[in-house]
């Protein structure tokens, strides 16, 4: 457990001085995710809001500045986790990526360490736009004091997981590159961020099972629109506790996988 | 000790067939090699270009897995228990990658010293030592970007000894770096040898430093042993022998004619350069020839100008053995 801390925070420290050197990196984390939502609220602003909205059949008008919320909130977390998967391809380059997997240390220590040392990092000042444009939005209802904290912790754990799943695609191939625009666009149209998965045709559906975006936005929304108390929001935690199980073991037999892959090919000097 | 017997790595490569199709090829890296280094013992790794050196040295290093053979490291099987090697092994390659630039020295030390599982006091401590080792105290908290070459080099020799392993693979370690440096980290990595007793396997396009560092030296080309022993063994079975140059004012054909004669039982090469200001003979023998031509001249009273004897190195040996195929039949 000592051992994988020491990962871990070395993971923390590396990726603030690699990839957040400077005050403008800070600056863009939170002015590219607050632009885009504020622009997706004010895409909604010219349309038929009102009760014979389609939309109102899935949410009420008032509540779009706080759906939209915690929908880019969600996006955000998910998606910062991307583009640190995109980077492994910097530790291929440099040559590093080789020295990782010539050492004893935990392969999914360095994998989830690298996750959560790059979410940490990304999210913190949008995570903090979003808490204080909650008090401003309308339509916030939640079930006691700990919902939004629990809904920070199942956001955190879960885009942990899905970024550790990520890095270890990555470790497979440098072509990996084309889940950057795979998990891009689609992510943000199928898993709810901007409308809802119930509003989307059958096969829309079937697509927004495969983002575990999905889940975490389902619970989010339960939380801090629906005021959901702990005990109801327990089946959609069941489901996304299934995923994540699923993707856990995934990574971890995908990570014993790329290993063999590179001793077999030597394809971890490519770049 | 480590002990690889029978080594073997094939890769399967895709080839192009057109614009769609791709047809499996199969590359023998490394055909069938047995290897041993001993603790505290430098061995030299030569080939030429592709002749599997790099493969070789990430197979004993537990980043490729061999197609056949074994390697056991201290006892422990590198194949079977791969986790337990990494903890004694480790590898440093020429060049300027293998670090993060925009991290310092300490930094990157920190990091991949919590790779091995060190923390703490014991890592900050580890740290100070290595840095002095490799003189890199004061640019300690400096971004490896802003380092020259030679410092990137001996960050990545401090990085290599980070685990304090007992076998250390060195693939090109001075490659482009300035002689001075150059020179310095021979003797460092010596000292690794022969004050800590670590085990080094390196391979370098620099034969004068294989020749000054190793005790033993194996010769692979395309993935097959052809020579294994010490340099001084293998200069004096493939070099051509001593080089001796004598400049004389002039050469009589009777001294001339003498002179071939009397080189005739020691397999000797004689060529005859005609200078400026006399005569150059150039007689090159793996028997001690230069008392005897000397002797010879002076009875014919040639006068003598200048003399050298110029040793063979390392490097005459590879070369002529290039120059051969496997089977040791000289090239046409």
């Amino acid at each position: 457990m000592k051992g994988l801390w020491c990962v871990l925070w070395s993971e923390i420290k590396k990726s603030h001085r690699l990839n957040f050197h400077s005050t403008l990196i800070y600056f863009s984390l939170l002015v590219w995710p607050a632009i885009t939502y504020v622009s997706a609220y004010y895409s909604f602003k010219p349309f038929n809001l009102g009760a014979q909205s389609p939309l109102n059949r899935f949410f009420s008008s008032d509540k779009i500045g706080v759906f939209l919320l915690t929908g880019y909130l969600g996006y955000i977390f998910f998606w910062s986790l991307v583009q640190s998967a995109w980077q492994m391809s910097f530790e291929r380059y440099s040559g590093t990526i080789e020295l990782i997997f010539l050492s004893p240390v935990s392969r999914l220590g360095v994998i989830y360490g690298r996750a959560a040392a790059d979410l940490l990092e990304g999210v913190w000042l949008f995570c903090t736009f979003a808490l204080l444009a909650a008090a401003l939005v309308s339509g916030i209802h939640v079930a006691g004091w700990w919902s939004i904290p629990l809904g920070l912790l199942v956001l955190v754990v879960s885009a942990v997981i899905w970024g550790g799943f990520l890095n270890v695609i990555f470790l497979f191939s440098r072509d990996s590159g084309f889940l950057y625009t795979v998990l891009d666009e689609p992510m943000l149209i199928f898993s709810g961020v901007r409308i809802p998965v119930a509003a989307m045709p059958f096969w829309g559906k079937a697509v927004a099972l495969v983002f575990p975006l999905t889940y975490v936005l389902q619970i989010l929304r339960e939380l801090v629109i629906e005021g959901m108390g702990f005990i109801r929001i327990l089946p959609s935690l069941g489901v996304l506790l299934a995923v994540l199980t699923l993707l856990f073991l995934l990574s971890g037999r995908l990570a014993i996988l790329a290993e063999r892959h590179a001793q077999k090919t030597g394809n971890l000097t490519l770049f | 000790m480590l002990s690889a017997l029978n080594l073997r790595k094939v890769y399967v490569t895709k080839e192009k067939q057109g614009a769609f199709r791709t047809r499996k090829k199969e590359v023998v890296a490394v055909k069938s090699l047995d290897l041993e280094i001993q603790p505290g013992e430098i061995v030299g790794l030569l080939g030429i270009n592709g002749a599997g050196k790099t493969t070789t040295i990430k197979m004993l290093s537990t980043l490729l897995m061999p197609t056949a053979g074994s390697i056991v490291i201290d006892g422990i099987d590198a194949l079977k228990e791969p986790m337990k090697v990494k903890k004694i092994v480790n590898m440093i390659a020429g060049g300027e990658r293998m670090l993060y630039w925009r991290l310092t020295a300490r930094e990157n030390l920190s990091y991949f010293g919590s790779l091995y599982g060190i923390s703490g006091k014991a890592l900050k401590e580890r740290i100070s030592v290595l840095l002095k080792e490799v003189d890199l105290e004061e640019a300690a908290d400096t971004p490896v970007e802003r380092y020259s070459k030679g410092m990137k080099q001996r960050l990545q020799i401090a990085r290599g000894l980070i685990n304090d392993p007992s076998y250390l693979f060195l693939d090109e370690p001075t490659l482009g770096l300035d002689a001075p440096i150059a020179k310095h980290l021979r003797e460092h990595i010596r000292d690794l040898a022969v004050q800590e007793g670590k085990g080094i396997l390196l391979t370098s396009h620099y034969l004068s430093e294989v020749e000054a560092l190793c005790e033993r030296v194996y010769i692979i080309d395309q993935g097959e042993l052809v020579l294994h022993d010490t340099p001084k063994k293998i200069i004096h079975d493939v070099a051509a022998g001593d080089l001796l140059s004598v400049w004389v004012s002039e050469l009589p054909d009777k001294t001339l004619e003498s002179l071939t004669e009397m080189l005739l039982p020691f397999e000797a090469s004689l060529t005859v350069v005609d200078q400026r200001d006399g005569v150059e003979l150039r007689v090159q023998s793996k028997m001690e020839v230069t008392a005897r031509v000397l002797q010879l001249l002076f009875e014919h009273g040639v006068h003598l100008q200048r003399l050298e004897v110029e040793k063979p190195k390392l490097e005459d040996a590879i070369l002529k053995l290039a120059g051969r195929d496997v089977v040791g039949r000289e090239t046409a």
